[in-house]
């Protein structure tokens, strides 16, 4: 390779580098301003309860089948996984609590909000994007309207009421599978399963994982609008909306599991001491 | 004449290109004044700013003793309200039918009931030809009644001003007179009306006055008379066709 092409790769390499740092920087200053709109908006009326329930029934309720399905094979999975695994050392009594605790603390919510960031944040960036490029946006705006308060506000509070129940009721799926893969293949008797894995947990083990998807669902519902409010362009710019919302969204909750995890555990000793 | 809309010294550029250098233009009450000229010449940017979709970098737009550019997003919504926006396209919302289209402004602004909002509906579609077509959704209309019922959804709350976006481009003789027809029947109830076409028919039939962008300036202003009598050669040329 020549020197002049070794410089201009790594010059092209510097510029894609430089030019994501500031879609980062431009993200994080967007997503801001978005959510402190929404917060104003939040304190003043009109406020539109209606399309609340519209969005809770359209993204929550249709977003059960595939939340339970993930469940309860991620929880079957477990326990095969464990019991093979916990067997060879005599672990196998082990493997509800173990199940039930992942379920409940990080599989359940993290897993769960992955799915609904797949199919209502790209949802969500596909609507509002179309509705950007086909100037609705700009309708919404010219008949005294506000979008924020139309489109964004009603996303985010379903998302923030439905993603904690959906959740909720998704551990007790995983549970479920796990129990029946443990009963049929591992000879573990449910009722044992049942005490083990549900009943002996702690209850901060099962809120500690609800309250992790206030902050998810608060992370897909703004990625996903503020992704389809700054669509430009036309259908390749709903497109990238939808693509940036999903890729986004999901690294957003992988990295702030990880900051609610320890930030939970801290909180947890402070209680414990 | 009761001045109704004034714009002074708007300047607006994006990025590098200047699109006004400074506008300065008034609009008297229950006038039709056209906005034309050639293709970037920041007609529909001008539009836009009259009800501050677009912000303008400099300059001052006064509705009434109002200047909208000191508004913020709040602060802009009862102004909507006055001046009503007709999109090119027509924008409606494609989740709602017809119907839901005009009762969205009628719901959101005002406290009549579902009977009274129905039948000023229905009215508004009788205007412009369209009644019997309620329950449609867009994706069911062609273009031609799409943009209708964007004038319709337009209308439906009485306001001031209308701004049209190219109202007729791409439509039929038939949709494209319906909607000379309805800007001349507003004309004649006293609402004023600011239109950006290129449909040199339409200009010349429903214009009273009529502004001619060019690099970033008002460059004439004038009556439908003056403008067809003037001499200016990028004017005769831009009309006839033989320049941008």
């Amino acid at each position: 390779m020549s020197l002049s092409k070794a410089i201009k790769l790594i010059a092209v390499g510097q510029s894609s580098g430089l030019k994501a740092l500031l879609g980062t920087f431009e993200f994080i200053g967007g997503v801001s301003e978005l959510i402190a709109a929404s917060c104003r908006r939040l304190l003043t009326r009109p406020f539109y309860p209606q399309l609340v329930a519209e969005q809770c029934y359209s993204l929550g309720v249709k977003s059960l089948s595939i939340a339970f399905i993930t469940a309860l094979s991620t929880g079957a999975v477990m326990s095969l996984q464990f019991g093979y695994g916990l067997e060879r050392f005599g672990g196998k009594p082990y493997v509800p609590r173990v199940v039930g605790l992942s379920i409940f603390r990080e599989l359940g919510p993290v897993l769960t909000c992955l799915m609904i960031s797949g199919r209502v944040g790209s949802g969500i960036a596909a609507e509002i994007a179309s509705m950007k490029v086909t100037q609705q946006i700009d309708a919404i705006r010219a008949l005294g309207t506000d979008p924020i308060r139309k489109l964004v506000i009603p996303r985010v509070l379903a998302l923030i009421i439905m993603t904690p129940l959906i959740t909720g009721m998704a551990d007790l799926f995983g549970v479920l599978g796990g129990m029946a893969i443990s009963a049929t293949e591992l000879n573990i008797h449910p009722d044992f399963y049942l005490n083990e894995g549900l009943f002996a947990l702690r209850s901060s083990d099962f809120t500690v994982g609800i309250a992790k998807t206030f902050f998810f669902a608060i992370i897909i519902g703004f990625t996903g609008c503020y992704y389809g409010l700054k669509t430009e362009g036309g259908t390749q710019g709903v497109g990238q909306a939808t693509t940036h919302a999903v890729v986004t969204g999901s690294i957003l909750i992988t990295i702030f599991d990880f900051v609610l995890t320890k930030f939970f555990w801290i909180f947890e000793s402070g209680l414990e001491l | 004449m009761e001045e109704i809309i004034k714009i002074e010294r708007v300047k607006k550029r994006f990025g590098d290109k200047v699109v006004h250098r400074e506008i300065n233009l008034t609009v008297h009450k229950g006038e039709v004044l056209t906005l034309m000229g050639g293709s970037g010449t920041g007609k529909s940017v001008l539009l836009r700013s009259l009800i501050g979709l677009d912000r303008p970098d400099g300059g001052s737009i006064f509705f009434h003793d109002d200047d909208i550019l000191k508004f913020d997003e709040d602060d802009l919504l009862p102004i909507r309200k006055r001046i009503a926006y007709v999109f090119q396209y027509g924008a409606l919302f494609d989740s709602f039918t017809v119907f839901e289209n005009l009762a969205y402004p009628l719901r959101e602004h005002t406290n009549m009931g579902e009977a009274a909002i129905r039948k000023k509906v229905l009215a508004t579609l009788e205007r412009v030809g369209l009644r019997g077509n309620e329950n449609l959704f867009p994706s069911e209309m062609s273009g031609g009644m799409q943009r209708r019922v964007g004038v319709a959804r337009s209308i439906v709350m009485d306001p001031e001003v209308i701004l049209y976006d190219e109202p007729t481009s791409g439509l039929d003789p038939f949709n494209t007179r319906q909607i000379v027809l309805m800007i001349e029947q507003l004309k004649s109830q006293g609402t004023t009306s600011i239109l950006v076409t290129h449909d040199m028919p339409t200009i010349f039939r429903v214009s009273d006055r009529i502004a001619f962008l060019r690099e970033g300036r008002i460059d004439t202003l004038g009556t439908r008379k003056e403008i067809q009598q003037s001499e200016d050669p990028d004017l005769v040329g831009f009309i006839n066709g033989e320049k941008m």
